[in-house]
This record gives C-alpha cells, structure tokens and sequence, in this order.
C-alpha cells in the first residue's frame, strides 16, 4: 500500500494565502468604509 | 432592413472611401503581419520544430494582431472634427452606424487577411491550396467574431485615456474562444485531417458570431447615446 | 442598522465561520489516500471558484436590468460585485497552482477550471479598468454595464472552448479532487466553506456598495455646489 504523499507544506500555504488575501481585503474595505 | 443596410452601406463606404484615399492603416497593417511573419520564421530553428505545429499560431497571432491594429482606427477618426458627433446628429439609426462600421473593418480585416495568407504560405511552405475554401472558410467565421466585438469595443474606448491598449485589455478574453476554435480547425486543415474531426469547433464558432454580432449590434446604442 | 455596519457584521460572522472551516478542514476532515494532505486545498479553491463565476454572472444581470430600468443601485452593485470577483478570482489563480505543483508537477495545468477562472480574471481587470479610465459618472454607467453584459455572455462559451479542448486533446488521467464520490465528511467540510465564502461574497458587496454609494453622493454634492 502507497504511503500517501507528503505534501502538508503545500496545503498550509495555500491556506495562508487565502487568509492573506481574505483577510486583507476586508481590512482594506473596512478602512475604505470608515471614511465614508 | 433595406432602410438599414442603405444607411449601414453609407457609413461603410464613408470609411473604405476614406482609407482607400489615405492607406495609412491598411499599409501599416499589411507591413506588420509581413514584419510578424517573418520575425516568427527567424525566431524558431527549422530542424527542430515541425513548421505545422507552430504555423497555425502563428499564423493566427498575426491575424488577430493586425485586426486589432485596424479596429483602432475604427472611431478614432470620428474624434477629428467632432465627426462622431455629425454622424449621431443625422437622421442615421445607431444600429446602422453600428453595421456600416462593422462591415468597413470586416473590409480591411479581410485585404490585410488577403496579403497574410499568401505571406503565410511562402514564408512557412506550407500547402492550403487543398484545403483553401475551408480554411478561408473559417478566417471567415472567427473574424466575424472578434471584430464584431472589437467594433462596439472601439466605440467604448474612444474617449478614454491609452484607449488603443484599453482595447487590446478587454478585448483580450473574447479573441480566445474564437481563436482556440480557429487556430485548432486551422491546425486540423493543415494537418490534412477531415472537416468532420472539427465540427465542434465550427460550431463553436457559429454560435459565438450568431450571439456576439445580434449582442454588439444591439448593445451599440448605448455606447454612442448621450 | 447602516448599510456599512450590516456589510462588517456579516463579513465578520462569514470570517468566523471559516476560520471554523479551518480547523474542520486541516484537523478534522480525512486525509485523501491519493493526493495527500494537500488536496484539502480543494475545500477553499472550489467555492472561490463558484463564487468568481457567479459574480460575474451577477455583474452582467445587474448590467441588463441598469440598461433598462436606469438605477444607479444597480450599477453600484455590478461595480461591486466586480471588485469581490476578482479577489475571488485572485484566490483561485493563487491556490490552484500551489495544489498543482504537488499533484500535477507542475504550476500551472491548463485545466478546465483554472483557465475559465483566468479568462474571467481578464474580464474582470477589463471591467474594472473601463471603470476607472471613464470620468463621467452616467457613461461609466452605461459603458460598464455594456462590458459587464458582454463578460456575461461569454462564460458559457469559456466553458465550451475549454471543454472541446479537453476532450479532444485527452489529458493524462486527473486526479479528481474527491475519486470516486465524495465521503460525507468531506462533503460537509465543503458545504460549510461554500456558506463561508458566500457570506463573504454578501458582507465584502454590502460594504463596497456602501463605498460606491458615498461616492456617489460626494460626486453628487460637488456637481451642484460645483
């Protein structure tokens, strides 16, 4: 049987970026939207 | 309709009669896919890559470049003199202006095309004599399609800032369904394969024309309406 | 309560809910035999996904019914759900490389969803910069809804093109996120990332509509007093 891959590194980046990119946006609008 | 494709004629004659008297964006263009074509044929060494695989590509960037080189032009020179603004004044129908300008780059597009391919034939030896109708066939269809967008897209840009490279910008995602259907019956033709292994594709591109020329005919006037 | 405070909370209880996502994702949901931890990166790059192509369709509904009814909510709205998409669209072209290199080998794979996700991408740019390069408020309008129709009608044929290029150039075999169905736990882990980026999609669009709306008043204000 296979040992499944070992590839986590992958995985948590991509989870990283994702937050980054989320999170920056809504800091972003946030500020966008505090000096209506 | 024969009152539309009278005032669509008008608008058309206006600019080939125009270009005709001046050139300067059919020669540009003509020079161009020339210049394209043969800086392609230097850029590859001929004794690694199998011409035919490229030569479709190529052969089509040239195309598509060269369009967009005369869709430039399309309401660019409405902007001198105001002209735009005589033409929306006359009694002529948006939709009109809309075909007359479609069917004037369709006219360039298609002498520009013209001087390419037999270009393209010396430059690459390639052999379209067999299957020149179909493949003219479908230079056909897939300018029928980009330039028709690319007409109402023109109209979009004109008074706007770098408008030639905002042009290329949102025009970019709709040349690639045509493109991937052309460049890949292109392929096919060339490769001597049968029209039936390309019918997807051919429909493809129908179907883009049949939806984006009634779209852009019919969006053109909001475009132009103050 | 505000439209701004509405936007924040729900864009705060969509965080919430995928930081939960998170830690079902990573700590609690099984590890795929085949592709390894990392194809848990399929929980955030699929929803994304959807909610770029829905945005888009959004965008080009919103365009229809501004072109024909005049509100400038509706124009807000398509102005914001364009912004959203792209940074959807973002997250997708981001993950699907960092999932690709380990599975495929590759960093990118002209794979069905991630070639649509970067033509959509193109036409987002495109919207956003005809946006921008556009001073007149009601042309801006008029122009945008135009392009946001046009980018509307095209996914289907991003879909058609990518779909025929794929079946007629067989790809060697895929590793399908989920094989043969999806077990239940990780379907559950997916539905909840979905209401995740969903409310993101509704509290990100609330409070970019609160932007645009302000904006609209300032441009308002300083034309009269002008």
């Amino acid at each position: 049987m296979a040992d499944v891959p070992q590839n986590a590194g992958y995985m948590v980046a991509a989870y990283i970026v994702t937050a980054v990119i989320l999170l920056g946006y809504a800091v972003s609008l946030g500020r966008r939207s505090r000096n209506l | 309709m024969a009152e539309l494709l009278r005032q669509a004629w008008a608008v058309a004659r206006k600019d080939l009669v125009l270009e005709l008297r001046t050139r300067t964006a059919l020669v540009s263009a003509v020079v161009f896919t020339a210049l394209v074509l043969t800086l392609f044929n230097f850029g590859r060494d001929p004794t690694a890559v199998p011409t035919l695989d490229l030569a479709p590509t190529v052969l089509w960037v040239t195309f598509t470049f060269a369009a967009m080189l005369t869709l430039n032009r399309a309401f660019q020179l409405e902007l001198e003199n105001q002209a735009l603004e005589g033409l929306l004044v006359s009694p002529l129908s948006r939709t009109s202006l809309y075909w007359g300008k479609l069917i004037a780059n369709l006219a360039f597009v298609a002498v520009v095309d013209a001087v390419g391919l037999p270009l393209f034939v010396l430059f690459f030896n390639v052999s379209v004599s067999r299957v020149l109708l179909p493949l003219v066939g479908v230079i056909a269809l897939a300018t029928l399609g980009f330039v028709a967008v690319g007409t109402l897209f023109s109209a979009l840009v004109i008074r706007t800032r770098f408008a030639e490279l905002l042009l290329l910008v949102i025009l970019l995602p709709f040349l690639l369904p045509p493109l991937i259907g052309a460049v890949q019956v292109t392929a096919r033709l060339l490769a001597g394969r049968p029209l039936s292994e390309s019918v997807g594709y051919l429909k493809l591109l129908a179907a883009y024309d049949i939806v984006f020329v009634s779209l852009a005919s019919f969006l053109f006037r909001f475009t132009v309406d103050e | 309560m505000s439209l701004v405070r509405r936007g924040r909370w729900i864009t705060l209880v969509a965080l919430v809910l995928l930081a939960g996502v998170y830690v079902r994702a990573l700590a609690f949901t099984p590890i795929e035999r085949l592709q390894g931890p990392a194809q848990k990166i399929f929980y955030l790059h699929v929803p994304a996904a959807i909610w770029t192509e829905a945005a888009m369709i959004l965008v080009g509904l919103a365009g229809i019914f501004f072109l024909f009814l005049g509100d400038p909510r509706l124009d807000r709205f398509a102005e914001a759900s364009a912004e959203v998409g792209t940074v959807f669209a973002t997250i997708v072209l981001t993950t699907g490389p960092i999932w690709g290199k380990p599975i495929w080998g590759t960093w990118w794979t002209w794979d069905a969803r991630l070639t649509s996700t970067l033509f959509l991408f193109f036409l987002y740019l495109g919207y956003l910069l005809v946006r921008g390069a556009v001073r007149d408020p009601g042309l801006r309008a008029r122009y945008a809804a135009v392009l946001g129709i046009c980018g509307m009608c095209l996914v289907p044929f991003i879909h058609l093109s990518v779909y025929l290029f794929r079946t007629l150039h067989p790809q060697p075999i895929i590793l399908k996120p989920s094989g043969p169905s999806l077990p239940d736990s990780m379907l559950v882990t997916w539905l909840f990332s979905l209401l995740a980026f969903t409310l993101l999609y509704v509290g990100f669009v609330t409070q970019r509509y609160a932007v645009s709306l302000a904006r609209d008043a300032r441009e308002t204000a300083a034309a009269e007093h002008g």
